[in-house]
């Protein structure tokens, strides 16, 4: 406390007058723009949260949003597989397991694919075609592609982008979402498996409200690993 | 899957959904198209396109106290005016036949028994807003739904309900039935639209509403299967006798899935009837068991103790009890149940199903299920409970859809009616129903 009384509130008030007369930092984007050095190309990071789990849940939100598409998601497969399906290498160092992926129940895309693999795109151009190369209908076209390749190859995705001009990411999101569309070729078994069987979250959620109703403890984690208790 | 249980009502019950035949339900086939219509199929369709005209429709409509029954009983004639009172280049309508919760088939055994009621009031709606587009969504799983939806749909459009020239009268309707499948949030209105238009299925900012704007950017009238069924109903009863059954601020019946010890299955039921003379249509517990809470709403239902129980079932009656119509699941938990580990089943399927694509939804969900995680484990720390209420607030405060608001149901309905045994778990780290294993360590409970 000051011996003089008011004197914090006029030294307040001081600093008040200073900082308005002095430069200001707010710059009158686009008209005026700051002093960037010119390699200066932003810095994606992903974080961890203070469990040490990725914050990222490779929702795509932000790969759909970059207007160049230089942000995009790639990692290790669920098979400990590096992978980067777009994009340079260094804007994703790895893929969250809890992800959009794991929520669908299935693998993450083919990691022995080369930007250049040898696919005869014409099937999917007819199928382009059949559909009016019309970007509110990916859905259908991509379930088109899947039964006539047994899976969506990466070229073919690249193949609709190409020509209806959704975004590959936009693509490659939904793509992913999607239980029934998948990247590699099934095995027979899990083809079968995949016909009309509950997603194995919905599966677990069953199995765990049955548990919890007898009496019997729902289990630990839950299937996406994710810890329990953390204290 | 075929065959679901429909459960017996009172008699005196009214049967609009699933209407109950004299021969017994399941006696004819539900896609034959000349028994339905001497039955009266088609019937309210005739008198909008003949009679009433769109406006006159959608008064009937509004008059008869119509309420969404997709969850939040929004009034389906607003949601019409809405839609029609925007000028736009075409407008359409979709039937929500989804039925996201696992646990409840009350869509599923509408469109397996009733499949011409939702397509007749998929008509009437669409004639009234002036859609010449409706897609009729389901789950890709209910295969049989399908099957005798689409042959329902093409004796339908055979015969002129739907198609190129409605009922001779120079209107299109063109119908499709769309199978989706993949999340429990592909329910939700917009969700469902973004996987109609082939995107991942994330929410989007409301308003503007899909009402006004919608499925490539047009205005899209969103129903529950249930609602449109109802609407023949009212054209041809008349809106008076539909505001009499049930509820006054909601009328109409309701499709409940009821889970029980004794028996399961789905139930059509009165709008307003008291929550315990519905749950009581499980049948009786195992001998020794009491009814210890009843679950209602589906993965983001509310925890109502036994002696809340005679509240009506509507809207605004669960709301306010911290539950919600949601998927029309009501599962009775006996004294075998521990409430924290209930609701911590719920939190966690709810939290896993979240899209991602806000604080809330991503982090928030995830937040709120470890909380229920520690109090299981007994690990909980002082302050949880707090902390749970806190979180719950900025939760329902921020968030983008209801998925995430109405995740903090489980928990927040738990500590609302079970708060002794939440602080059982947290305070002594024992588990009064013997459920939860928690690490005992009552001297070091509070850390
Ligand atoms: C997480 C979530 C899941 C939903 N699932 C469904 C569903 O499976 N079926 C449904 O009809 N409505 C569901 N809804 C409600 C829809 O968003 C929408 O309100 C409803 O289909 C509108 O129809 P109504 O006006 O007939 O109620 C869900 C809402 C949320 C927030
Ligand atoms: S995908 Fe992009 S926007 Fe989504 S959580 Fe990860 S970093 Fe964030
Ligand atoms: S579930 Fe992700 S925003 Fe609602």
């Amino acid at each position: 406390m000051s011996l003089i009384p008011g004197l914090g509130i006029v030294r307040g008030m001081g600093l008040t007058l200073r900082r308005f007369f002095e430069p200001k930092a707010t710059i009158r984007y686009p008209e005026v723009r700051a002093d960037i050095p010119p390699k200066f190309r932003g810095r994606l990071q992903l974080l961890y949260d203070e469990y040490g789990t990725l914050k990222c849940e490779t929702c795509f939100q932000c790969a759909q949003a970059c207007p160049i598409e230089c942000i995009d998601m790639g990692g290790l497969d669920t098979k400990g597989r590096f992978h980067v399906h777009w994009g340079a290498a260094e804007t994703y160092g790895e893929r969250r397991e809890e992800s959009a992926l794991r929520r669908s129940g299935r693998t993450v895309p083919d990691p022995a694919y080369t930007p250049f693999e040898g696919l005869d795109v014409g099937p999917v151009d007819t199928i382009l075609e059949e559909h009016d190369h019309d970007p509110n209908r990916i859905l259908e076209i991509l379930e088109a592609t899947q039964a006539k390749y047994g899976y969506l190859p990466v070229a073919a995705l690249k193949r609709i982008s190409q020509v209806t001009g959704a975004w590959y990411a936009m693509i490659y999101g939904t793509a992913s979402y999607y239980r029934h569309l998948r990247f590699e070729p099934p095995t027979q078994a899990e083809q079968a498996a995949a016909m009309d069987a509950r997603r194995p979250a919905e599966a677990a959620f069953l199995a765990g409200l049955g548990a919890s109703l007898a009496g019997r403890a729902a289990g630990g984690a839950s299937p996406a690993g994710r810890s329990g208790g953390n204290a | 899957m075929t065959g679901i249980a429909v459960l017996e009502t009172p008699t005196g019950w009214p049967a609009i959904l699933l209407p109950r035949s004299a021969a017994g339900a399941g006696a004819a086939d539900p896609a034959d198209l000349d028994a339905a219509v001497r039955a009266g199929a088609f019937e309210g369709l005739r008198r909008a396109v003949r009679d009433l005209g769109a406006t006159g429709t959608i008064a009937v409509v509004g008059a008869s106290g119509l309420r969404g029954r997709g969850g939040a009983g929004y009034p389906a004639a607003d949601k019409w005016r809405a839609a029609g009172g925007t000028a736009a280049p075409g407008r359409i309508v979709v039937a929500n036949g989804y039925g996201a919760d696992p646990a409840s088939q009350t869509d599923q055994t509408l469109l397996e028994q009733n499949p011409f009621a939702v397509i007749e009031g998929l008509a009437i709606a669409a004639f009234a807003v002036g859609a010449e587009e409706a897609i009729i969504a389901v789950r890709t799983e209910a295969t049989s739904a399908i099957r005798l939806l689409e042959a329902a749909l093409a004796a339908a459009s055979d015969a002129g309900f739907v198609g190129a020239n409605v009922l001779g009268a120079g209107r299109h309707l063109d119908v499709t039935v769309r199978t989706v499948q993949g999340a429990y949030l592909l329910g939700e209105e917009t969700i469902l639209l973004k996987a109609l238009e082939g995107k991942r299925g994330q929410p989007e900012q409301r308003p503007p509403h899909p009402a006004t704007r919608g499925l490539r950017g047009l205005p899209t009238v969103v129903h529950n299967v249930q609602t449109l069924a109802a609407i023949p109903w009212i054209l041809v009863h008349g809106a008076d006798a539909f505001a009499k059954i049930g509820a006054a601020d909601c009328p109409g019946t309701i499709l409940v899935q009821i889970r029980g010890a004794g028996r399961s299955g789905v139930a059509e039921v009165p709008l307003g009837t008291p929550l315990r003379q519905i749950a009581a249509l499980a049948g009786p517990l195992g001998a020794g068991r009491s009814v210890k809470a009843v679950l209602v709403g589906g993965p983001s239902g509310g925890i109502l103790p036994s002696d809340a129980l005679d509240i009506p079932y509507t809207f605004d009656a669960l709301r306010a009890a911290g539950a919600h119509v949601g998927s029309g699941s009501v599962i009775v938990a006996d004294d075998r149940a521990c409430i924290v580990d209930l609701a911590r089943v719920l939190t966690r399927y709810c939290a896993d199903e979240a899209c991602g694509k806000t604080i809330p939804c991503r982090i928030g969900t995830r937040r709120l299920s470890e909380i229920g995680d520690r109090l299981a484990a007994g690990t909980a720390r002082a302050g949880d409970l707090d902390l749970l209420a806190d979180l719950a607030a900025d939760i329902v405060g921020s968030a983008l859809c209801d998925h995430e608001r109405l995740a903090t149901l489980p928990l927040m309905s738990g500590m609302r009616y079970f708060r002794a045994e939440l602080d059982e778990h947290l305070e002594r780290s024992s588990c009064p129903a013997g459920v939860c294993h928690p690490v005992a360590m009552a001297t070091s409970a509070t850390h």
